[in-house]
């Protein structure tokens, strides 16, 4: 074909479709994938928290029916009581640590990041049964020790307690505050603390006037992470919050779905947890005006590491201390329990059985089952997410298209809303007709990938960010397509992050109970479900060696992200 | 809880070798043939059941896909109210996922049945349960399933035999502050019908006065048999004879208390949903449970056999020794939410 | 007593020796820069100043006291100087008034005292309008004054200056090396500042120690180190200029044959360092007393504010670059007379 064969018009003026890019029918599908992952549900509680049950009409009855007595409000009273109880001892425990990894030269580094990492894919529900078995008041370990020890009779320790159970949620969740205030004390540089020293402040004056006040946003927003999360959290509650006499607003929100089931007054009760939130990060903005808390100018290059001579023993002390209660201590004894016949007797080699794990893996009819569910569904949503997330990230990142950040919002709400109040969204709006997806796989893996999306977000967009625009400018105008750049160019580059963002959303998917007691039928129990269900059973043996087998499945996938995607994947900022 | 070891094994094995496998494999009855011909089309049954426990309940399902190859039973164990939780939130989705249902709260039936959602089906072999059993339901939407009784536990080195509590009233003594464990009515369905019962027999005050003596709350009856065997508790209430023999047959040192007054039976049935996906497999299940297979195969976990030609459990007291208390259906139906309500003023939870 | 003495002052780590015996001494009030290219060991030498960085030789005194010798360190906070850093280290947390006030609230002073020295200080620096705003809504000159501020306002033994202005655009950096110089010669603060710009060096200080390799090759007044550079690192790093191989003979200096003038060395060979503003460039042969030589231009290239050309000297091979004024332009090619300063010809090691 000769050039002269073209008619010139064509040459000149572009038609009209030209502008309708590929990338424009990407955008519509993603806030169709967005609207249906994150706004609906959210929308559809809120709705529905108005609507007379069967109905539909307008009603404010479920308000005064969720809040008509005083137990409810307690629930929703001990809930903000436990967030802030247990944010606050996860601060305390995890910003020394941060502090000492970050910027000393406290020995035992490695063996802290192993802790941090080991006390964060412990699901929290299995460290709870860890220390019931610990620090049950007649029968932990920790007591019998104690009155062996002292001869005394009152217990040391009593998990079944508020503060208990504080504890035992904040050794769980210290992780993300570690992480956090880590990965923010890592940007700061020496000379920061240098011109505090040279003033003529010492270590300890630097540290409390100049580091930690500049690591104050991570520190709160780690604090308020936590908070989100302990208000959501159902397992712990539900496993030490009954036997302590504690009713909190997701053992309140189950009952409410007893029979008759009542999503309306459900809905109606979760609204506050979504006020609070706001509230929280209103207050976040509004403390953190103005000031600026990232290192401003200059190349803040180097990072020099403080010598702190014979305290680095006492922060080491504190870091293993940690260690011990957090992981050590809790699975020891389930490692115990799930090799044992009778786990009250302790170690004996009489007392040694596969029996627990046999049992379990060749004669239960569904635990099998649910170890596949947990795979596949962990695995499902984590591709969806991972997808979703890079392709919105592109967008906002690359600004492709008006109102890109309205899709990054999109796709960071998640995160800041709590999973219980995510799963009873979902509930409301997928489960009855006319989708009428309750007990199906598919309303689980939407609702984690909903809930999860932000953690793939988030490392997609750092990741895309690192990529240079240019890299693909250098393919399209050799002739390929944005989408064939990105396929070609991008994605190959990104490929490690991007597994990593898998991966973590698989781990954090396949310990998810809160939003999925109440979204699992009785073909798509997951093991969290499973193992939640077996503890109603009381048999702490069995129960144990199916959280052994998570635990195995999980340090599996970690173990092959570590290979894959180097050391601390998990433990990156998000 | 299905950990017996090797010695209790072959005990039992000589015992099922004379008696279990000829009620195992007893010859179905001709509308067993045919629903399992049936059933064999639809492939699976989904049981969603709070009677038996966790391994009473697996090993009932593995005595069914043994006896009917080719159709093979989901054992959804949890807490009664639980599985009646899940039920209720099935049919408000408008999703059919559960054959049969079995609950220790007799209320649920009647519940049900008023609310159309059960079907009628009796299958043959109830004509020969127990006679108590033999017809819970005059119309047939549901059938007897599980007989469970609740009584006391003590932990024999906590506590001896003679100092140990011997009624339902003697826990109310402040002397056994901090030392009772107890399941929770709003997961369990025997302790509903067990705090339905003491509210009956001793006015609503009893709750109250069980309250000041700070039990430990569970979920499961069978927690506080757990709590026993670690210690933790001395005295189990309204704990399951099953899991406390089972538990004791392990070498842990529990004892049964038959308080004067009597034990809970709760004698509780099964039905069949409107909505349930494999309405014959559902049935063939119905028949399995009523039947001589389903008695062998709990029994050798020391529940209660429902059938006269099935032996009862070792080392329990035969049923005509002892006085069953039990509210009725109806009774149930309206007094367990009343009970369970008054259950979270009082305990908080 | 001088104010702050080096001695000997090495560095080491493992076999790499970065700082090595460096020997200077500040009187009070003076005002000394460390100059040198990047990885010449400046600043370590001034870390070890601040007592960041520990000797592995020699030792640092202040007033006579010292303040670090291999294993006893007094720790930078109880030093008593003040640095300003690369970065300038403005805590972005803080308001300019904070960050100014940090190391007043440290030295326990009242807070009407601490209110009115911050005032003061601002005023100075002329940052009073901004005194409620955070870092991160300043420029960069601001921030850098504020550095300043919060570092005099101490009134410090001793200042320490790490590459201030690396990170300011030009413009803005000759303004702040004059700031710089204003407030040293009001407060009359002992110095130390460590630059790789000649410029900034030449502008700020009384004297300047140029380092190379972890030496100090020559201490000395600024014009001195440009017109008598003793070395050939000196003479190369301090402004551009033309290193010329020369014999001694009988007195006389001579490059190529020509003669640049008498000298004082012994005969031999010598390295000879002679500026381009050393030499002028005329079109007819002048009438000078000095030496003149004939030349022909062999490149030129113009700088905006100078001309840069390289002239051959007939029947020689040297090639020497000299400077001239924008309106001395001379074809490429063109004979021409160069008129050397003997004054400015300067022997180097």
């Amino acid at each position: 074909m000769s050039d002269a064969a073209l008619p010139a018009a064509q040459v000149v003026r572009p038609s009209r479709l030209r502008r309708l890019e590929p990338v424009t029918f990407l955008w519509i599908v993603l806030i169709a994938a967005l609207l249906v992952l994150v706004a609906a549900p959210i929308l559809k509680m809120v709705v529905i928290s108005f609507e007379e049950q069967d109905t539909g009409v307008f009603t404010i009855q479920n308000y005064v029916t969720a809040y008509g007595r005083a137990r409810y409000l307690e629930a929703l009273r001990n809930s903000l009581m436990l967030g802030t109880l247990s944010a606050a001892i996860s601060v305390v425990i995890a910003v020394p640590m941060a502090w000492a990894v970050s910027r000393t030269d406290m020995p035992g580094k490695g063996f802290t990041w192993a802790t941090v990492l080991a006390a964060f894919i412990m699901p929290p529900y299995l460290g709870a049964i860890g220390w019931i078995l610990l620090a049950g008041p007649n029968s932990g370990w920790i007591n019998v020790a104690w009155r062996d020890l002292t001869g005394a009779t009152a217990p040391l320790v009593n998990v079944y307690t508020f503060t208990g159970m504080a504890f035992v949620i904040a050794l769980h969740s210290f992780p993300l505050v570690f992480i956090f205030v880590k990965s923010a004390l890592d940007l700061i540089s020496s000379e920061m603390e240098d011109a505090a020293n040279i003033l003529g402040g010492g270590t300890w004056v630097t540290m409390r006037r100049v580091t930690l006040p500049l690591v104050w946003p991570s520190i709160m927003g780690g604090f308020i992470l936590i908070f989100l999360e302990t208000i959501a959290l159902f397992g712990t509650p539900a496993i030490i919050g009954i036997p302590a006499r504690i009713n909190v607003v997701t053992t309140q929100l189950w009952q409410f779905f007893e029979d008759p089931v009542r999503v309306e007054v459900a809905a109606a009760f979760a609204i506050p947890l979504l006020l609070v939130t706001i509230a929280l990060i209103a207050v976040q903005k509004l403390l953190l005006a103005r000031k600026g808390f990232v290192s401003q100018t200059g190349k803040g290059g180097e990072r020099r590491q403080i010598k702190l001579g014979p305290w680095r023993w006492v922060l080491f002390a504190w870091c293993f201390a940690v260690a011990m209660l957090s992981v050590g201590k809790p699975l020891t004894v389930l490692l115990q329990a799930s090799f044992a016949k009778a786990w009250g007797r302790g170690f004996s080699f009489d007392n040694l059985t596969l029996r627990n794990y046999q049992f379990l893996l060749f004669e239960h009819d569904m635990a099998p089952q649910a170890v596949w569910n947990t795979v596949w569904f962990s695995g499902a949503s984590a591709t969806i997410a991972v997808v979703l997330a890079l392709l919105v990230a592109y967008i906002v990142v690359r600004r492709l298209m008006r109102f890109a950040d309205a899709l990054g919002f999109l796709a960071m709400a998640p995160f800041v809303i709590p999973g219980i109040v995510m799963a009873i969204g979902f509930y409301a709006a997928y489960a009855g007709p006319p989708l009428s997806l309750y007990g199906s796989a598919l309303l689980i893996i939407l609702a984690f990938a909903s809930r999860f999306l932000p953690i793939a977000y988030a490392s997609s967009q750092a990741a895309i960010r690192a990529v240079h625009p240019e890299m693909e400018e250098a393919a399209r105008i050799l002739g390929s397509g944005r989408l064939h750049a990105i396929r070609k160019v991008t994605a190959p580059l990104l490929k490690t992050s991007l597994l990593g963002g898998w991966l973590v959303v698989f781990i954090v998917a396949s310990r998810e109970l809160s939003a999925a007691i109440f979204l699992v039928g009785p073909r798509t129990r997951t093991m969290s479900v499973l193992l939640y269900d077996l503890t109603e059973q009381g048999n702490f043996e069995v129960v144990s060696a199916f959280g052994g087998i998570l635990l195995v499945i999980t340090l599996a996938i970690v173990g092959i992200g570590m290979k894959l995607v180097g050391r601390d994947f998990m433990l990156r900022r998000e | 809880m299905f950990l017996i070891d090797r010695r209790q094994m072959l005990a039992l094995a000589a015992w099922s070798a004379a008696a279990t496998r000829a009620w195992a494999d007893s010859p179905m009855n001709p509308q067993e043939r045919e629903l399992y011909e049936a059933a064999k089309r639809e492939g699976e049954i989904t049981w969603y059941t709070g009677q038996y426990s966790a391994d009473a309940s697996e090993a009932a399902g593995r005595a069914f896909n043994e006896r009917y190859p080719g159709v093979r039973c989901n054992v959804v164990r949890s807490t009664s109210q639980v599985a009646f939780q899940r039920l209720s939130q099935d049919f408000r989705a408008g999703v059919g996922q559960c054959d049969v249902f079995s609950s220790t709260n007799g209320g649920h039936y009647v519940q049900l049945k008023r609310q159309n959602r059960l079907v009628k089906f009796r299958p043959v072999n109830a004509d020969g349960l127990l006679p108590i059993l033999r017809r819970p339901d005059p119309d047939d939407y549901f059938q007897s399933s599980f007989l469970g009784i609740y009584l006391m536990g003590h932990n024999t080195n906590m506590v001896s035999e003679a100092e140990a509590p011997r009624s339902w009233t003697d826990i109310l003594d402040p002397k056994w502050k901090d030392k009772l464990a107890v399941g929770h009515p709003g997961y369990s369905g025997a302790i509903g019908l067990w705090a339905l019962q003491m509210r009956t027999m001793y006015g609503p005050d009893y709750l109250r006065r069980f309250e000041r003596n700070k039990p430990q709350v569970g979920r499961s009856s069978i927690d506080p048999v757990t709590m026993m065997t670690a210690g933790e508790r001395a005295v189990g209430v309204a704990v399951p004879s099953a899991s406390t023999l089972f538990a004791a047959s392990r070498g842990n040192p529990l004892k049964l208390i038959y308080p004067t007054e009597g034990v809970i039976a709760a004698m509780s049935p099964s039905g069949i949903p409107t909505n349930a996906p494999h309405p014959n497999a559902a049935k063939l299940f119905q028949e399995f449970q009523t039947g001589p297979a389903l008695s062998t195969a709990v029994r050798l976990l020391f529940n209660e056999s429902i059938r006269p030609d099935v032996p009862p459990p070792e080392g329990s007291r035969p049923l005509d020794q002892v006085t069953m208390l039990a509210p009725s259906l109806e009774e149930a139906e309206k007094g367990v939410p009343e009970v369970r309500e008054q259950w979270r003023e009082i305990f908080g939870v | 007593m001088p104010r702050l003495t080096l001695s000997g002052l090495t560095k080491a780590y493992g076999r790499l020796t970065v700082v090595d015996s460096v020997d200077l001494t500040l009187e009070e009030g003076e005002f000394v820069s460390l100059l040198g290219p990047s990885g010449c060991g400046k600043t370590t030498t001034l870390r070890m100043i601040a007592g960041f960085v520990d000797p592995t030789g020699g030792s640092i005194a202040v007033d006579g006291t010292v303040l670090s010798a291999p294993g006893a360190v007094v720790p930078p906070e109880r030093r008593g100087m003040s640095m300003i850093f690369q970065s300038y280290a403005i805590w972005p947390n803080m308001t300019v008034e904070e960050n100014v006030a940090f190391g007043l609230k440290l030295r326990k002073l009242t807070r009407e005292e601490t209110r009115r020295r911050v005032g003061e200080i601002l005023e100075v620096v002329q940052l009073s309008h901004l005194a409620h705003r955070y870092p991160a809504e300043l420029s960069g000159g601001q921030q850098q004054r504020v550095a300043l501020a919060r570092a005099i306002v101490v009134k410090p033994a001793v200042l320490l200056l790490d590459e201030p202005l690396s990170n300011l655009d030009a413009n803005l950096r000759e303004e702040m090396r004059f700031e710089i110089r204003r407030l040293h010669d009001e407060f009359r603060i002992t110095t130390v500042y460590v630059t790789h710009d000649q410029a900034e060096a030449m502008a700020t200080s009384d004297r300047i120690a140029v380092m190379n390799a972890g030496r100090i090759e020559q201490v000395d007044a600024p014009h001195l180190l440009y017109t008598r550079p003793r070395t050939r690192f000196v003479a190369g790093f301090v402004g551009r200029t033309n290193l010329l191989e020369a014999q001694v003979t009988s007195g006389m200096l001579r490059v190529d044959g020509i003669a640049l003038g008498p000298s004082t060395q012994p005969d031999g060979p010598v390295l000879v360092s002679l500026r381009p503003q050393a030499m002028t460039i005329h079109e007819a042969q002048p009438p000078l007393a000095g030496p003149v030589i004939e030349a022909s231009i062999a490149e030129r290239t113009y700088l905006g504010e100078s001309w840069d050309y390289v002239v051959q000297p007939h029947g020689s091979a040297l090639r020497l670059r000299a400077a001239a004024a924008p309106l001395e332009a001379h074809e490429v090619g063109r004979r021409v007379w160069l008129a050397i300063d003997p004054r400015q010809v300067a022997v180097v090691q």
